[in-house]
């Protein structure tokens, strides 16, 4: 399987110092002392499985999510080498507008119908706000990024921050301050129970699209003549262009995958959340593109496994080491910091070659 | 060729309208008040003027032909004048009609409508849309293009003229700080009623632009006895500023030149020596938390139960601030090896994913350390900085100490610069590869930018809590590792006079737009954005990084190319004045 986006030019293994010896050891220790923490925390909470499975669930649900916008980070780096700071924004614009969809579908009454009016109108949610985020996403390409096509690396960097605090407070200056609440409608409201386990209903709709969604993006970057363009682009932009692919057509392309994957994260965050206002997209941008780090940027199977991880880890770190859940974003970041000590280029990332590090 | 050029218009029209519609959902046309269309015609001229005149080079604004510039300009504001004034009347039949859009559209209320028409709110609710409304607005946009494609035409006679030299042109940016300085000190005497109840804020704009101006004046002057000169003059203009501001304007400029501090360290970093930190906070946060735990111990339940039980007073501050900075200054020097350690075999963009994720570890351990960081609550009364027994705490105090403290992290960096280190730095930030292999120790240099950036850092943060008297975990978000990161660019990476340039624009300008308080962060970030695409190398580039960012690329008009009052001022006609002249 193939699938990573970079060139594979591995540079010869360097000779094992004493340092590295020393690091791996840490690690071991490391290692050992966090699985001691659990055993002990395990044993002394002595919690019921059916409280891990639910937890368990509940990291799922959200991975998958993160993984939806983790593939917009990784899709876009892959291609520019460059951290696109504003899609967490463009997962809130997502939010905002299919919660107007609902506002929409809920007026008219679609929502309180029959099984598949239902159905039809949350797919067509989904694509309200898919819709808006790949306008969002296509717009700010455009605009903030094309013009600085081969700048230095840290350009488009600022540029994006500054793209990220527009796009945040121009929604604050249109919509107001207010967060908007997500009405789930009755037919997806509740639950079903296996065994102990209580399953929500938007829990697995969610799990399941995101799955369906990175399939599909599976397929096209793999199968299609696009992704085929899309997968040259990314190996050497100037040889693309000389074997006749438009290049600018192809990044166009790329944001408009990453961003329509955005739209939808936003959206079933919406209904899993139940608040989006102007700043929810930050925070999950941030822990969307650890993700994507985790796996290895770049990298499309790393950022679905890293996503997945971090939303596990999320989910039952804090229980698991029997401290506060407050803690769980430095559970994150701790674990990615870790990671990247270990293995610089994340889980499934190859070694950099010196001009794309 | 009329349908390119009417096709062009189109375009432009289509674009104009989108900043229209956005200018009017945030509510900007309520701001302005009655004259709002005229007053966004107006600025919907000086957009057509840009997108019209096209290109950028001084020949592509002189081969434009007037008539399909008049065509162009022409559809351009009708197109968009058309469609913005439909928007308008639609928004204002809904909201007559007695629909409430304010769910939705938060600024969509009849005060902004009413702005657009030139009547009063209640005409909206009462009698609708205003007879002729709808062709007026149409007009006045038309009218805009008109008279952008009219700019366009001025601005190319104007180019193709040919200007005498004026010598003494070149004093003019070299008296304009001390102009300025008498126009401040002018302000601020008493009986003055000159800008009304703005003055505070002129005199602030004022002296920002002084000091920017100043640093402009000194890169002006020409090396030697003059730059001695003015150089000495700018001091003693600086050092006079804090005497004269009053309070408000004083604590501005503290802060400002806190983030000087913020931003030479981390210009060391990742201007200096290319590693992309994003957690540079966490320092500035070590500073000053260290310093509160020495200045305040009793509101650190921790620190207050540790004294106790060794018996020391846990009342008062344990140490002077004086003594507090080495101990501060070596706290974050030690967080900055720490965080250097693992991050050694980094490189990037995992630098800085890792360095951010640093930040906001310290950030939330701030935040839930309750025990020893007194959580969200903060620390509390931290004492300020005494001086033979004088109280140094107030904003012109503070001013003053971050001045000097600014002054001496700049000199110090000046001399890294050109020290055999600050070479080993930029050597490896354009190749570590290389860097290694002419005899550069990695580990050592990346180590010693690291520790030597958050040193700077720490003591920015020991001022900082000085001045705050009180800090909280969320002083320290990442928005402040990404103000200082915005400022180094702004001012031109790895320029040390880049910085000051940055902090006063980055820092400062926010400040002297607070009268404008809800555009300030959007204008701010349209202005980064902007800026990134016109003139990345900064504001005040330094020579190699202009020369890297510029490497074979032509003149630029407005752009890149010596303004018009230096083109003046130069007796010697520049390459592109003789080009464009041909």
């Amino acid at each position: 399987m193939t699938v990573t986006t970079y060139s594979s030019t591995p540079l010869p293994r360097r000779r094992k110092s004493a340092a590295h010896w020393v690091l791996r050891a840490l690690g071991v220790l490391i290692l050992v002392l966090v699985i001691w923490r659990v055993y002990t925390v395990g044993m002394a909470e002595n919690y019921p499985a059916s409280f891990w499975i639910s937890q368990a669930l509940n990291g799922l649900v959200l991975g998958g999510v993160y993984a939806l916008v983790a593939l917009g980070y990784t899709l876009v780096y892959g291609i520019l080498l460059m951290i696109n700071f504003a899609h967490g924004e463009v997962v809130m614009i997502g939010g905002f507008a299919g919660f107007f969809a609902l506002q929409f579908f809920t007026a008219i009454g679609w929502l309180e119908g029959s099984a598949a009016l239902v159905a039809f109108a949350l797919l067509l949610i989904v694509g309200a706000g898919m819709l808006a985020s790949v306008l969002t996403g296509v717009t700010l390409e455009r605009v903030a990024y094309r013009p600085l096509r081969g700048a230095p690396r840290l350009v488009p960097l600022i540029s994006a921050i500054g793209a990220s605090l527009f796009l945040q407070y121009s929604v604050l200056l249109i919509f107001g301050v207010s967060p908007r609440v997500y009405q789930k409608p009755a037919l997806i409201a509740g639950g079903f129970r296996v065994g102990d386990v209580f399953v929500p209903y938007t829990g697995v709709i969610i799990f399941a699209t995101s799955l369906l969604l990175m399939l599909a993006l599976y397929l096209i970057v793999q199968r299609s003549k696009l992704g085929k363009a899309m997968r040259a682009v990314a190996e050497d932009k100037g040889t693309a262009a000389l074997m006749g692919i438009d290049v600018n057509q192809v990044i166009v392309f790329t944001f408009i995958l990453g961003s329509a994957l955005a739209g939808a994260a936003g959206v079933m965050l919406g209904f899993h959340n139940t608040i989006v206002k102007f700043n929810s997209g930050f925070i999950l941008g941030l822990k969307a593109f650890t993700a994507a780090v985790l796996g290895g940027i770049g990298n499309i199977p790393g950022a679905m496994m890293g996503a997945l991880l971090l939303g596990l880890i999320e989910a039952i770190g804090p229980s698991a080491l029997g401290i506060p859940t407050e803690y769980k974003d430095i559970i994150s970041f701790s674990v990615l910091v870790l990671i990247l000590i270990f293995r610089p280029s994340g889980l499934l990332g190859e070694v950099l070659s010196e001009k794309k590090a | 060729m009329l349908t390119r050029s009417i096709q062009r218009g189109l375009r432009i029209g289509a674009i104009s309208f989108g900043i229209l519609t956005y200018l009017i959902l945030v509510g900007l046309p309520t701001r302005i008040g009655d004259a709002a269309m005229p007053v966004l015609a107006v600025a919907m001229a000086l957009l057509f003027w840009i997108s019209l005149r096209g290109g950028v080079s001084k020949q592509d604004v002189s081969a434009r032909a007037p008539a399909p510039l008049f065509t162009a300009g022409t559809m351009a504001g009708l197109f968009a004048g058309a469609l913005t004034a439909t928007l308008i009347a639609f928004f204002t039949g809904l909201l007559a009609d007695g629909v409430r859009l304010q769910p939705i559209f938060d600024k969509i209320v009849p005060q902004n409508m009413a702005a657009l028409y030139g009547v009063m709110p209640g005409v909206i609710a009462t009698e609708g849309i205003p007879a002729l409304g709808w062709l007026r607005q149409t007009l006045f946009l038309t009218a805009s293009g008109i008279v952008g494609a009219l700019l366009v035409l001025i601005e190319r006679s104007i180019r193709q003229r040919s200007f005498p030299r004026i010598p003494w042109l070149r004093w003019v940016p070299l008296i304009l700080p001390f102009v300025l300085l008498a126009f401040v000190i002018w302000l601020g005497m008493p009986g003055v009623t000159f800008g009304g109840n703005n003055r505070g804020t002129i005199r602030l704009l004022a002296t920002m632009v002084t000091i920017g101006s100043g640093i402009f004046a000194l890169r002006a002057a020409r090396p030697g006895a003059e730059q001695r000169v003015f150089g000495l003059l700018f001091f003693l203009a600086i050092a006079y500023l804090p005497f004269t501001l009053d309070q408000f304007q004083n604590s501005v400029m503290g802060i400002v030149f806190i983030f000087v501090m913020i931003g030479l360290g981390l210009n060391i970093v990742v201007g200096f020596a290319g590693l992309l930190d994003l957690g540079y906070v966490a320092f500035f946060a070590i500073g000053a938390y260290v310093y509160a735990f020495l200045a305040a111990p009793f509101s650190s339940p921790w620190v207050t139960a540790q004294l106790q039980s060794l018996g020391l007073p846990y009342n008062q501050p344990l140490v002077s601030y004086w003594m507090a900075i080495p101990i501060t200054m070596v706290a974050a020097g030690i967080g900055g090896v720490l965080l250097g350690i693992p991050v050694l075999r980094l490189r990037g963009d995992y630098l800085a994913i890792v360095t951010l994720g640093f930040g906001e570890i310290i950030r939330l351990f701030m935040l839930n350390l309750s025990d020893l960081t007194n959580g969200p609550r903060g620390l509390l009364n931290i004492a300020p900085p005494y001086l033979f027994g004088i109280n140094f705490g107030s904003p012109r105090e503070i001013f003053i100490l971050a001045l000097i403290g600014a002054g001496i992290v700049a000199f110090a960096a000046y001399r890294l610069d050109g020290s055999r280190l600050g070479r080993a730095w930029i050597a490896m930030r354009e190749d570590e590869d290389v860097a290694q292999a002419t005899g550069v120790n990695l580990v050592r240099t990346k180590l010693l930018a690291f520790a030597i950036g958050a040193l700077f850092a720490g003591l920015a943060g020991q001022l900082y809590a000085a001045r705050q008297v009180n800090i909280f975990p969320e002083n320290f978000s990442l928005f402040v590792s990404i103000d200082a990161l915005s400022l180094v660019i702004v001012g031109g990476m790895g320029s040390i006079p880049g910085v000051v340039i940055g902090a006063l624009a980055l820092k400062g300008l926010p400040e002297v737009l607070r009268g404008v308080d809800e555009y300030r962060i959007v204008t701010f970030a349209a202005l980064l954005v902007l800026m990134m695409i016109v003139r990345p190398e900064g504001l005040v580039p330094s020579t190699r990084r202009r020369r890297e960012l510029h490497e074979d690329a032509e003149p630029i008009a407005g752009v890149d190319a010596p303004s018009a009052l230096e083109q003046l001022a130069t007796a010697e006609p520049t390459a592109t004045q003789k080009a464009g002249r041909q």
